[in-house]
């Protein structure tokens, strides 16, 4: 009730956000419950949580090598090296290693998953505002932005009642947003801006390969964890 | 260290003060000795000698190795830059980084590696030089993160200084590049008798593919032995492929990489071969019974051809047909005697009495002048001016072509003297209308009263066989179902021949309208010619054509080869007996004061038969355009109708058309004596 209460109001507060807002999901799946969440297998949601992170992996690295074409000079290119600013998840506790993550929980790989889909939600919605003003943007690269978003939102939805069946967690999807990191400073086009621009997507490309890999090995983990080396 | 181009020659300088010390020495040994100085002596000289040299040889060598040396020893530098070459990771969990050193400078160069983490700046050396070999760094599972990106720098150190290398980004995710698939088996198996290669392998041992730390994609290529052509397929995860269209008998080498999805393509595996075994192509055999098959019936088919050959060329080459002319003698053609073939092409009998008209319909259409009447016409021709000479007497073989074209006609061509002629020739012309065979029968009849002499000429428009004809007249006249008469009227002294000739204008009926009136074949008079002159009338049907000869032709002879198929109408017959004709279309048109008639199907109205069997024509009252003159009438009163011959009273039956009109078809039958 509280919880309701406190979302309300943030809803009210914050109504310009209220395209990102997404309901709380509430699966009951002994009674009829809600018809948004019918009931479903946890391997199953999870083999579809995966294939939607292999998914946005795959459309990011598009775009990314999409925008890198089209807006970077060559000597600035990050495609041999990969290496680039600093991220906007740096801060993240993420396991950065595979022994690191052969030693975490269950729990923890789940919520760093979420994590990180949550911290991406906002930057990838003000990607979208930011790449329609430049010049001669194809239209190719706009939808993938607008496609890997839109999927972002619903693998969070998925991950979070993968929470819910597997550690019986209840948690609130991302309604709005608390950082206040991506205003919409104008005069695109400046290189500055399109460097930006371009770490936001190379650090999402990699993310998104961070999201598929911790899901890949909690998969693994679920069928025989002693196979998993 | 090195030794320093010193030493060697210390050591000279110690040996050579050595020789001196010694000698001296030796000097100071050789004045106390004066007991054995004979002896001492020569050994002192001998070692003296022997230094010498020695010291000779050192002095040499020294300054060699000062040449040497100092050549050498001027290049000494710090060392140059080194530079990364590459970071590979074949699993995901370790990485190896290779660097290509510099010049050393001369001086031994020592090389470091160091890097840092994005997130921290501490400074770390490489863990591992040696695991992966020379110029190398090896960074083990515990030192490997992933998602971090390494800044990773050599350092080449020399006595004389140190150089960095340019620093390099990597992230260990980036840079992987698996081993080679592993144990490729590689079988030939067999599908409904099409053989087949299955491949088969195995990840590398390495990478973690079954918990989903790597995905990687499979590639193989195949090729025949002695070919250098690689096919390429992509097998994507799977870890197994079917290789199909395969050569018989051929020897087949096959080889897999693998790729991680965001990575280098490993290397290739080792050649696995494999022969396929022979095997026969049953499409082939197919294709060789059907080959055999179309042989067998080729066979049959020519040998039926050759046994048919005879009616089968006399199918399609049917032969020529001889020529069928009546009186030709192939004979005499091949003879070569020309002349008696022509000759004997000129039949006595020509043109044919034969009484079938319907023959004479089609096939001779011949005019045929008497020698009376070419006199005539020689005659009249010398008169006219311009015009042409008839040769009508020469018979016109050309059956196709009606009287118009025949040489009778051209002579009316010229122009007449007199105005009437003029116009009859405009009429003429007017009216003239190809001829078609199948109508020929079309009887135009212009009468043309020429006024001076008093005589009608009426123009047949068909043929006019004359006078010879006139025996011949009948004229069955059930057989001009689309019959025409033409009369002419002609006075003439002579019997039977007349030729009709177009007609003057006031007092002619042009055009299409035609006069039916039961004229017999012999000679009617419609009018009574003039004193002078006996005007027959002679009708015909068809074929035969009365024409009245006169003694005079007329100036206006004109040619009627213009003349259409239109019929006239009498209109009325004058008091010296002419028949004035009478366009039947009541148009006025291009000739100026040429009434014309309409087409088809006017005749002229019989008003009724008296009492000598002649008919009685109606006056038509038309109304006329301004333009027209008023054709001449037709007087009903006198003449010898034109059925005057007819055996057969005419009143007895009279036949009335619908509209009143005759049918002189019908009435008029020939004459039973």
């Amino acid at each position: 009730m509280s919880s309701a209460i406190k979302q309300g109001q943030w809803a009210i507060l914050l109504w310009p956000y209220l395209l990102t807002t997404s309901i709380p999901l509430d699966c009951r799946d002994e009674q009829g419950g809600l018809s948004r969440c019918p009931s479903i297998s946890q391997e199953k949601l999870l083999d579809r949580v995966i294939q939607h992170a292999e998914l946005i992996y795959r459309v990011s690295e598009e775009s990314c090598s999409l925008f890198e074409e089209m807006f970077i000079p060559f000597p600035l290119q990050l495609q041999r090296n990969q290496a680039g600013y600093p991220c906007i998840t740096k801060a993240l506790p993420i396991p950065s290693s595979k022994s690191e993550i052969q030693q975490i929980s269950d729990k923890w790989l789940l919520h760093s998953v979420l994590m990180l889909v949550q911290s991406w939600i906002e930057p990838l919605v003000y990607l979208q505002t930011t790449l329609n003003r430049y010049d001669g943007v194809p239209d190719m690269l706009l939808n993938k932005t607008k496609w890997v978003s839109d999927k972002l939102m619903s693998l969070e939805q998925g991950v979070v009642v993968l929470i819910k069946k597997m550690l019986d967690e209840g948690l609130m999807t991302t309604t709005y947003s608390e950082q206040g990191l991506f205003q919409d400073d104008g005069q695109p086009e400046m290189l500055e801006y399109v460097m930006r621009d371009y770490t936001l997507l190379s650090c999402f490309k990699k993310d998104a390969h961070k999201m598929e890999i911790l899901l890949k090995l909690l998969k693994c983990r679920q069928n025989d964890i002693h196979s998993c080396a | 260290m090195y030794p320093g181009p010193t030493s060697p020659v210390n050591r000279l300088h110690k040996s050579v003060s050595s020789v001196r010390s010694s000698g001296s020495r030796q000097w100071t040994q050789h004045g106390q000795n004066t007991e054995g100085e004979t002896e001492s002596f020569c050994q002192l000289k001998a070692r003296l000698c022997g230094a010498t040299m020695k010291k000779v040889l050192e002095v040499i060598l020294l300054l060699l190795l000062l040449v040497v040396t100092h050549a050498k020893g001027t290049r000494y530098s710090p060392p140059g830059k080194p530079a990364l070459t590459r970071c590979r990771s074949p699993e995901k969990e370790t990485f190896t980084c290779w660097w290509e050193p510099g010049s050393d400078g001369g001086l031994p160069t020592t090389y470091a590696l160091y890097y840092r983490k994005e997130s921290s700046d501490t400074v770390f050396e490489c863990p591992d030089y040696r695991t992966a070999g020379e110029n190398s760094c090896f960074f083990n599972k515990n030192d490997t993160s992933i998602w971090v990106n390494y800044n990773i720098t050599v350092v080449a150190t020399n006595a004389l200084g140190r150089t960095f290398s340019d620093p390099v980004d990597i992230d260990v995710v980036y840079i992987v590049k698996p081993n080679p698939p592993e144990q490729v088996a590689v079988t030939v198996m067999e599908d409904k008798g099409w053989p087949f290669i299955r491949v088969s392998w195995e990840p590398p041992h390495k990478a973690d593919t079954r918990s989903g730390w790597i995905t990687l994609i499979y590639e193989i290529r195949v090729k025949l032995e002695e070919e250098n052509d690689w096919e390429m397929h992509l097998a994507g995860q799977q870890k197994m492929f079917n290789i199909f269209s395969l050569r018989s008998g051929g020897k087949y080498l096959v080889q897999v990489r693998c790729k991680p999805d965001h990575g280098y393509w490993s290397e290739w595996s080792p050649s696995s071969y494999v022969k396929v075994p022979d095997y026969f192509h049953r499409e082939k055999s197919v294709w060789i019974l059907i080959t055999v098959f179309c042989a067998f019936i080729f066979l049959i088919l020519t040998w039926l051809l050759h046994m048919n050959s005879r009616s089968l060329k006399h199918f399609l080459l049917p032969p020529v047909p001889g020529p069928k002319i009546k009186g030709f003698d192939k004979q005499l053609l091949k003879n070569g005697k020309s002349e008696e073939v022509f000759s004997a092409l000129v039949a006595t009998d020509f043109p044919p009495k034969s009484s079938n008209y319907e023959d004479l319909l089609v096939e001779y259409l011949e005019v045929y002048i008497p020698e009376e009447q070419e006199l005539m016409l020689e005659k009249s021709m010398d008169l006219d001016v311009g015009c042409l000479k008839c040769e009508g007497s020469a018979s016109d073989s050309d059956s196709g072509r009606g009287s118009c074209d025949s040489h009778t006609l051209l002579m009316h061509k010229c122009d007449g003297v007199k105005e009437e002629e003029e116009r009859q020739a405009k009429e003429a012309r007017r009216h003239q209308k190809d001829w078609k065979e199948e109508a020929s029968t079309y009887a135009h009849v212009d009468v043309s009263p020429d006024m001076s002499s008093g005589r009608v000429k009426t123009w047949p428009s068909v043929f006019s066989p004359l006078p010879r004809y006139t025996s011949n007249q009948q004229g069955s006249l059930e057989m001009a179902k689309q019959h025409y008469l033409s009369d002419s009227l002609f006075p003439t002294s002579s019997t039977s021949s007349y030729h009709t000739q177009p007609g003057h204008g006031t007092t002619e009926a042009h055009g299409p309208g035609y006069w039916e009136c039961g004229l017999s074949n012999k000679q009617p008079h419609l009018l009574h010619p003039q004193a002078q002159a006996q005007r027959q009338l002679q009708a015909r049907s068809d074929d035969n054509i009365s024409s009245i000869g006169r003694k005079q032709t007329p100036a206006g002879l004109h040619s009627p080869a213009r003349r259409s198929t239109e019929y006239v109408e009498v209109e009325r017959v004058n008091e010296e007996d002419m028949v004035l004709l009478q366009p039947v279309s009541g148009r006025c048109g291009d000739v100026e004061g040429y009434p014309e008639m309409p087409y088809g199907e006017d005749y002229s109205k019989v008003k009724g038969v008296d009492m000598d069997n002649m008919l009685l024509l109606q006056r038509e009252v038309r109304e006329e355009t301004e333009n027209c003159d008023t054709s001449s009438t037709v007087t009903t009163t006198q003449k010898p109708a034109a059925c005057i011959h007819s055996a057969m009273p005419v009143e007895g039956e009279m036949v009335l058309g619908v509209n009143g009109y005759v049918d002189t078809a019908t009435v008029c039958t020939p004459p039973t004596y």
